[in-house]
């Protein structure tokens, strides 16, 4: 076998064979997948609070009875959001939009019935969430008590274990009214949660709100039929694809755009620094001086980025797929529309060369400064610097999201060592093909320099004893002392 | 016989450190040839411009017939000072790599691997990992990895550093196998026992100068032989004995001396013996000594061959960070 394919092979092999790749290769679609499941994991493992409304107010307000309403205003608004957030994945945004208008003007069944139609998977395994809270009957005996501590300490024994007929309950809301205006003291079984204090107060000033407006003559109807408008909202661009309105599929490429800047410079980054490892841990371990008496430094460079590449393509493809899978499964249309962006205009192609020549300039010259340390401090003279400078393009990518054709956005796309990450950015925004051309040749020319480069200074630092600063490293690259 | 190694007037400099000065020596094919010299002599920044590791400042190498170590390298077997091998490989997989690199399949590796290591008596280690291994295990694992190809000329740098007494002997052994099978050895070493017992040939340097080239016998014969005497002696006495051209106390406990009175080039040492007979000197014990290597090593070079010279050596490895890419 040729010595390069025998270097990459080794390399491949001596980190595919151990369990810890493994695991963090599926560690990151798995925390992905449970980073998604937990919120509503613990949106279902919460338990429903029982609360108990005690009308302190004067007789005749009615406060008990529009707080009561407002909150149940606000359960049936998150059912019906749920209703929307399922249909999304499916059906789309307008899709989403539709069972949620469907819900608000004919009710919850007819949305859940909507959704079934526009979302058949989503609308076939569709469960209410769970409500944060029900509102119980307050007990007679708090009612019947004088308001104020003896109403308080009854409120504390319903509160506790102690609480009559087993009734406990979760929080005990005292609703007043000063002056006019809505209020309350809230008496809660536990003192760090506040989702009874939070509603609570809400639904106050959703109250308030309502009385200031009938206070001024306005129909409540017209303030309901008033918060459930959702303005007709059309946004039109020159670039959308339709040639007129911009939809979803028209944002999506920038979100792709991003998405990728970031997953090339997080495996780039991780690529490069497993061959720093990689080749400190020869030259601690005085391996390095037997591999040179056996193939030249370019074969043995090759050979382990070759390997690292390989490497860090397995994890690609594997986080790609599952990814892609998962995708396909949750969301067809979307996974659609992302399999689309990503095939038109060559963006793949760009992708593919970007990740390329990134790796190539940044693996090299990792693999250089691992042939002068034995130990992570040794690297850290030159790391320290180089990992700061990788931060720009991380910052720069955030802007590209918004403004892709900004001055210091086109700018740091075309310089060399930012270009991989900030043009990947750019790209599915449709930059002029001179711009994605001439940062491409100037990346891989910029590449070939840091292949060059690094080569001299991986063969010098092979073989030397000598403290690795950059006045060391420059020696070495330059030939001289 | 022809020559496998020639060097012709090589030089190093590092910056403004000399590390080896024009150096000439031949190894002919099939013969071990020592390369000796205290540390940091020279001894391995002239191995790694053999292997052509790194260039001569001036001079010429020709190796197997190659002009550079580099277009031959699959015909080379090396054995670095400082030894290492990836710790989390087997024996086998390391050995089956280090000969795949040299352009042995890597099935034939891993048979010859597991043939090799039986017969070092490291059968049992075959499928625990590197780290799991002694050091003087891993040497051998090391050395085998370093021939396993079977190649024309193996280069030792320090084999014996590191081996107790008795895988020594059994590096010794297998020096020799190389050398029966026709590969040319040369192993550079400060220890001049191991030359004297193994080599057909040795190479002195001292400070990155040749100060011998020849065989052990000639080497010897470039030093005195010695006079041991003991007994109630004095140096002065001593010394004033026919043909004594120096006088070493090696012992003296309550008066009875050990002297080693080095002899003049050609003195037999009977001379001296009848003159302190005659004088009366008292003589409890005398032998006539044969120089050793290591006495001829002193004597070519007026250096010892344990002393440390590694100061030269640090500046050596700090002038290789000019050495660029050639």
């Amino acid at each position: 076998m040729n010595r390069t394919l025998l270097i990459a092979r080794r390399e491949y092999m001596a980190y595919a064979k151990t369990v810890g790749f493994w695991l963090s290769l599926l560690a990151f679609p798995l925390f992905g997948a449970l980073g998604g499941a937990i919120p509503i994991l613990m949106s279902h493992a919460e338990p429903t609070r029982s609360v108990a409304l005690v009308d302190e107010a004067p007789t005749g307000s009615g406060l008990a009875a529009a707080v009561r309403q407002s909150l149940e205003n606000e359960q049936a608004k998150g059912d019906i959001n749920a209703l929307r957030m399922a249909a999304i994945p499916e059906a789309g945004v307008v899709g989403g939009d539709r069972v949620r208008q469907i819900a608000e003007t004919q009710g919850y069944e007819a949305g859940v019935a909507a959704l079934k139609r526009e979302a058949p998977r989503a609308g076939a395994g569709f469960t209410a969430p769970k409500p944060s809270l029900t509102l119980a009957a307050p007990p007679a005996e708090i009612v019947a008590a004088a308001p104020g501590e003896a109403r308080d300490a009854l409120a504390r024994r319903y509160l506790s274990d102690e609480a009559p007929d087993g009734r406990k309950l979760s929080a005990v809301v005292f609703l007043t009214e000063t002056e006019g205006q809505p209020g309350a003291r809230v008496w809660t079984a536990r003192a760090t949660d506040d989702a009874v204090e939070n509603a609570v107060r809400d639904a106050l000033k959703d109250v308030n709100r309502r009385q200031v407006f009938a206070a001024s003559g306005i129909d409540p109807a017209v303030v309901a039929q008033t918060d459930r408008f959702r303005p007709e909202l059309a946004v039109f661009s020159p670039k959308a694809a339709s040639g007129g309105e911009v939809s979803f599929r028209d944002k999506l490429p920038t979100v792709v755009g991003l998405a990728v800047g970031f997953i090339l410079w997080s495996l780039i980054i991780t690529g490069a620094s497993i061959l720093l490892n990689s080749v400190m841990e020869e030259k601690s371990n005085k391996i390095l001086e037997v591999l040179l008496s056996s193939a030249s430094a370019t074969e043995i460079l090759t050979g382990k980025v070759l390997g690292v590449a390989l490497l860090t393509l397995t994890v690609l493809v594997a986080w790609g797929g599952l990814g892609g899978i998962g995708l396909i499964a949750a969301a067809p249309d979307m996974a659609g529309d992302i399999g689309s962006v990503l095939m038109s205009n060559g963006l793949l192609i760009y992708f593919l060369l970007f990740m390329v020549g990134g790796y190539l300039m940044y693996a090299v010259l990792f693999a250089a400064i691992g042939a002068f340390c034995e130990t992570p401090r040794d690297a850290q003279t030159l790391m320290g610097p180089i990992m700061m400078v990788l931060f720009v393009p991380l910052i720069v990518m955030q802007l590209a999201i918004r403004t892709p054709d900004a001055t210091v956005v086109k700018v740091m796309s075309l310089i060399p060592p930012f270009t991989p990450f900030v043009m990947a950015a750019r790209a599915p925004s449709g930059p002029p093909l001179i711009e994605i051309i001439g940062a491409l040749i100037g990346m891989f020319l910029f590449a070939a320099l840091m292949v060059w480069v690094a080569g001299r200074a991986f063969r010098a630092g092979a073989l030397s004893d000598v403290k690795l600063n950059w006045k060391s490293f420059l020696g070495a690259v330059r030939g001289g002392s | 016989m022809a020559a496998a190694l020639t060097l012709d007037g090589i030089s190093k400099r590092y910056g403004g450190f000399q590390a080896v000065s024009d150096l000439s020596f031949e190894v002919e094919k099939g013969t071990i040839c020592g390369f000796l010299g205290p540390n940091g002599a020279g001894k391995t920044s002239t191995l790694r411009m053999i292997l052509g590791l790194q260039p001569a400042t001036s001079g010429r190498i020709e190796i197997l017939g190659a002009d550079d170590g580099r277009k031959v390298r699959d015909r080379i077997g090396f054995l670095p000072e400082e030894r290492g091998l990836y710790k989390k490989m087997t024996p086998v997989d390391a050995i089956a790599f280090f000969g795949g690199l040299k352009g042995l399949p890597v099935a034939e590796g891993r048979k010859r691997a597991r043939e090799m290591l039986e017969q070092m008596g490291l059968g049992d280690a075959q499928k625990k990992k590197m780290k799991e291994l002694s050091k003087g295990m891993a040497q051998k694992v090391q050395l085998i990895a370093s021939v396993v190809h079977r190649p024309e000329f193996v280069i030792l740098d320090e084999p014996f550093s590191g081996l107790d007494p008795m895988n020594q002997q059994g590096l010794e052994a297998m020096i020799r196998a190389l050398a029966a099978d026709g590969a040319t050895v040369l192993f550079s070493t400060h220890v001049m026992q191991h030359a004297e017992r193994l080599c057909d040939k040795v190479v002195l340097l001292a400070r990155g100068r040749k100060a011998f080239e020849g065989t052990v016998d000639q080497a010897r014969a470039t030093s005195p032989r010695f006079l041991e005497l003991e007994g109630a002696l004095d140096v002065a006495a001593v010394s004033a004995l026919p043909g004594v051209s120096g006088v070493e106390v090696l012992n003296d406990h309550d008066g009875a001396r050990t002297l080693r009175a080095g002899l003049a080039q050609g003195a037999g040492g009977q001379e001296a013996l009848k003159s302190a007979f005659l004088t009366g000197l008292d003589v409890r014990r005398f032998q006539i000594k044969e120089p050793t290597l290591h006495d001829a090593f002193i004597a070519l070079t007026g250096d010892h061959p344990d002393e440390d010279q590694s100061v030269a050596r640090d500046a050596a490895h700090d002038g290789l960070k000019a050495e660029a890419a050639r």
